[in-house]
């Protein structure tokens, strides 16, 4: 069998009803999807199979063969953030990091299918699409708002932090590697 | 890493005919659908499927027909949330979060292992009790159309092809859950007003959906809703499990059931 | 002090949404093993017999262990403050909770480790467990310990104890006593990311180990302790963890993997899964607080007692720390000058406590703000009120006789009450911190007030 992943045609080797979420992780070393729960209850495995977001957990490899798979590593990089990625890091969105890959890529989604960035989504919205997506530590706001501004186009296109209106410009130290 | 044994006979049928024929009489065949019900008991090691039907490439998903709605067995769940009658579109509303939906089909929640101390699966039922819709389905003694009461009272051996239901003057559906989208329905109630009478339902007050016949007979008679709910009881034996007892089941049933009689007259 | 005040990025938040934070189960490495546990199955047994030999044939086994590969099997997380080592890492002569570890393998694969754990074979004697921490005190209960189900502090005292004043007195001159009881139920933490561990033996005999600890050091002296092997032994590689709310101070599942990763001389993974996560791993406690209030008319807090029951679960871990914590808190953040705290920790057939945010004293908070509601409707009293008249002050002491500097509780009130809109009556509107005097100094909060400048230099 085989998968597009982030672009990258992969054969793989796993028997044909190996959850999609293992034959990522497992066989082909891409570890952005995790494996919360393995019971389709959490979205930290949430993928985008041909643009639409899926529980990787949940998916026999078999029913996803030579589909289009994305996952957090195919939405940008360090150099190169996606709008969603910039956002999340700009507003604080992510605080242990395991939620957000599938939150992330649910945003993305959510704001492809509603025309792309420029788009503006409302908190309804944002909390429907992404409602079956757990976070144990930020209380969603911050999350809801990140997808809000990417969907407004609100974010700077570089590393670092949106400047807060009416707060003080204070000189902060370079953003680490 | 979790590995399966390369026992898995896989079966990738490309049209009804092939996954009629791939399925026979059902022995020994395990049937994936949407896989959301399957995949965590296989990835965990709970069920270790032999020969194994995949249905995703089969065509038997879409709704169809001007009137009486086919339903194929690999439609979506949300699908039914948007085009299908209630109270079948707000059951289906409500089934996991959206992408559970897109994945889950309606032959996979039909045929959703029933009751006991596991997650109480299979909403779709009820709401298709009380619309009166008919199960298509096929098995030992080939290709049959029966009333989905019937079908869930016998279902092994049947591969579920399609639903058949006809758009009632309204329906209702009732259901007591916690406030979380992904909280399982504890307990549900579908009502309908079809060509032959109000039809009413519950989901989860025991182990299979069942038809209110008491309730329904109660209403036909000229009582008031909360009269006619409280023959509720007569009609099934709630159960207990992890989401709530059945003393709270038996509780809810006839407030539920009065709810959906006066959401029913008031849609 | 550029940072203070400045916002700053997060420095793992372009790791975060990058995909590029490795967490344990990221890490992957040549040769790697699964273990898989062998759990009980009952609340309370005694462990008749452990046969693992079916396990140990079969193909893709590589080392299955169970007590007798411990080198110090039984340990305690205080035992250096003194509380007595009450725990084995795998059980040997009982269980004493449904889930407690008994055996664990490592094998090629999950499936191959969960099919080696279903060979062994163990012969228990079930016992009545004892679950209801109600019935700490009475007689003929099942006894989950040898020393019974009550936990003694210093080797006698039961239970915890805080005495201030003269509690007697207050209640005879009370105007009214209120009661309350207030049972917050256990909760687990549900991080995001389950326990995973992962350990790799160099060829130079150190263990490195891939942790999800929320407490490096803290959990280097349990493997050091455990397997007997000197600190330097371990290189511990961890801090990026999905979540841990206090459940990941435990990690027993670092420890049972160096076992079989010592034993297989292979690097050895463990991944729990979300049942194990729900099931198995330890909790907050559930608690069982009874409150008794005595108070004027006037809604002055003369004295409070309180028993708590605190439930451990199975093993000690760290309740009797929690249990502390929890007592030396039980005004809240009021002054109330004549107390009567009896605190147990009671030992359960549950999964052991363990930390939870707030470790002690989310419970405290939880019930006292509720009794100080009850006390406001008994009292026909505006809740806001009553909290501000007996909030702590500067120079009002705690339990423990500490002397309170700089308490915040009025200003805490006062801009709960402002963004909640309420509209507090004159006097209230502009009450301070500073040090009682006047009205707010009746005769019965005389006596317990101290002298700030000596214990934490500097008084406003």
């Amino acid at each position: 069998m085989n998968l597009i992943v982030n672009g990258e045609e992969r054969a793989v080797a796993s028997p044909p009803l190996t959850a999609l979420l293992h034959v990522l992780r497992d066989e082909l070393g891409v570890t952005g999807p995790k494996a919360g729960c393995q019971q389709g209850g959490c979205g930290t495995c949430t993928v985008l199979v041909d643009g639409e977001p899926r529980r990787s957990c949940l998916l026999p490899l078999a029913a996803v063969d030579g589909a289009q798979i994305t996952t957090v590593e195919g939405l940008g990089d360090l150099d190169d953030l996606s709008t969603v990625q910039a956002a999340f890091h700009a507003r604080y969105a992510a605080q242990c990091g395991f939620c957000t890959s599938g939150m992330m890529l649910a945003a993305h989604a959510l704001i492809e299918h509603n025309g792309g960035v420029g788009a503006e989504l409302s908190r309804e919205q944002v909390q429907a699409a992404l409602g079956g997506h757990v976070c144990r530590c930020t209380g969603y706001v911050k999350i809801v708002d990140a997808v809000i501004a990417a969907s407004r186009g609100d974010v700077e296109p570089s590393v670092g932090i949106a400047p807060i209106p009416g707060e003080p410009q204070v000189e902060t130290p370079g953003a680490p590697a | 890493m979790t590995t399966l044994s390369s026992a898995v006979d896989l079966l990738v049928p490309t049209s009804v005919a092939e996954a009629v024929e791939a399925f026979g009489d059902g022995a020994g065949v395990t049937v994936l659908g949407g896989g959301t019900i399957l995949t965590p008991e296989i990835s965990q090691g709970r069920l270790a499927p032999g020969r194994t039907l995949l249905l995703t490439r089969a065509g038997m998903a879409g709704v169809s027909g001007d009137g009486t709605l086919t339903i194929g067995a690999m439609t979506p769940v949300a699908a039914l949330a948007d085009g299908t009658p209630e109270p079948l579109a707000s059951a289906a509303r409500n089934v996991g979060d959206p992408e559970i939906r897109a994945q889950a089909t309606l032959g996979g929640n039909l045929c959703a292992p029933a009751g006991g101390l596991e997650a109480p699966r299979g909403d779709l039922a009820a709401p298709l009790v009380a619309l009166a819709a008919r199960v298509r389905s096929a098995g030992a003694g080939g290709e049959r159309t029966e009333a989905v009461e019937d079908f869930l009272a016998a279902p092994e051996g049947r591969l579920v092809l399609a639903v058949e239901v006809d758009p009632p003057r309204a329906g209702a559906w009732v259901a007591q859950r916690r406030r979380h989208t992904h909280a399982y329905t504890l307990l549900g109630v579908a009502a309908a007003e079809t060509a032959d009478g109000v039809r009413i339902a519950a989901a989860h007050a025991g182990a299979r959906a069942a038809r209110l016949v008491s309730v329904e007979a109660a209403l036909a008679g000229g009582a008031a809703p909360a009269e006619a709910a409280a023959a509720a009881l007569d009609d099934v034996e709630p159960h207990d499990d992890a989401l709530a007892s059945a003393w709270y089941r038996a509780r809810i049933l006839p407030v539920l059931v009065a709810r959906a009689i006066d959401q029913l007259r008031g849609a | 002090m550029k940072a203070v005040g400045a916002r700053l990025p997060r420095y793992d938040g372009l790791n975060h949404v990058t995909g590029k934070s490795v967490y344990v189960d990221d890490v992957r490495v040549p040769n790697m093993l699964w273990a898989k546990a062998l759990r009980s199955p009952h609340h309370s047994a005694r462990i008749v017999s452990v046969d693992t030999s079916r396990a140990e044939a079969m193909p893709g086994v590589h080392a299955v262990v169970t007590h007798q590969d411990v080198p110090h099997n039984v340990y305690g997380h205080l035992e250096a403050l003194g509380v007595p080592a009450d725990e084995p890492l795998l059980a040997e002569h009982e269980v004493r909770y449904k889930g407690q570890p008994i055996a664990a393998v490592a094998a090629e694969s999950e499936d191959a480790a969960l099919a080696a754990v279903e060979t062994i074979d163990v012969v228990y004697e079930e016992r009545e467990p004892f679950l209801d921490i109600r019935k700490a005190l009475d007689p003929g209960q099942p006894q989950v310990t040898p020393e019974g189900n009550v936990f003694r502090y210093y080797g006698d005292q039961v239970p915890r104890q805080i005495r201030k004043g003269d509690v007697d007195r207050a209640f005879d001159e009370a105007d009214v006593i209120v009661q309350g009881v207030y049972r917050p139920a256990a909760m687990e933490q549900a991080p995001m990311e389950t326990q995973v561990a992962l350990v790799v033996p160099e060829s130079t005999g150190r263990l490195v180990v891939y942790t999800v600890t929320q407490a490096m050091y803290f959990s280097l002296g349990v493997l050091a302790a455990h397997l007997k092997l000197p600190m330097n032994a371990f290189k511990l590689v961890g801090g990026t963890v999905g979540g841990g709310f206090g459940g990941k101070v435990d990690t027993a599942a670092d420890t049972i993997s160096a076992l079989l990763a010592i034993k297989s001389k292979r690097p050895v993974k463990w991944r729990w899964t979300r049942e194990e996560e729900m099931l198995c791993s330890s909790t907050r406690a559930a608690w069982h607080m009874e409150i008794a209030d005595a108070v004027t008319n006037d809604g002055w807090l003369l004295g409070r007692r309180t028993m708590t029951l605190h439930d451990a679960g199975g093993y000690t871990r760290f309740s009797s720390y929690g249990a502390t914590k929890h007592t030396f808190h039980l005004t809240g953040a009021y002054t109330i000058p004549n107390l009567a705290f009896n605190s147990y920790v009671v030992w359960t057939n549950r999964v052991p406590s363990t930390a939870m945010r707030g470790f002690g004293v989310t419970s405290v908070s939880f019930a006292v703000e509720m009794h100080m509601n009850r006390i406001a409707q008994t009292l026909g009293m505006d809740p806001w009120e009553l909290r501000l008249k007996n909030a702590n002050r500067v120079g009002d002491t705690a339990p423990t006789r500490v002397v309170y500097s700089d308490p915040s509780t009025v200003t805490t009130l006062l801009e709960a009450a402002s963004t909640a809109g309420v509209e507090l009556a004159g006097d209230y509107r502009t009450m301070t911190s500073a040090r009682r005097e006047g009205a707010l100094l009746p005769e019965h909060l005389v006596a317990q007030q101290g002298d700030t400048g000596r214990s934490n230099g500097g008084s406003r």
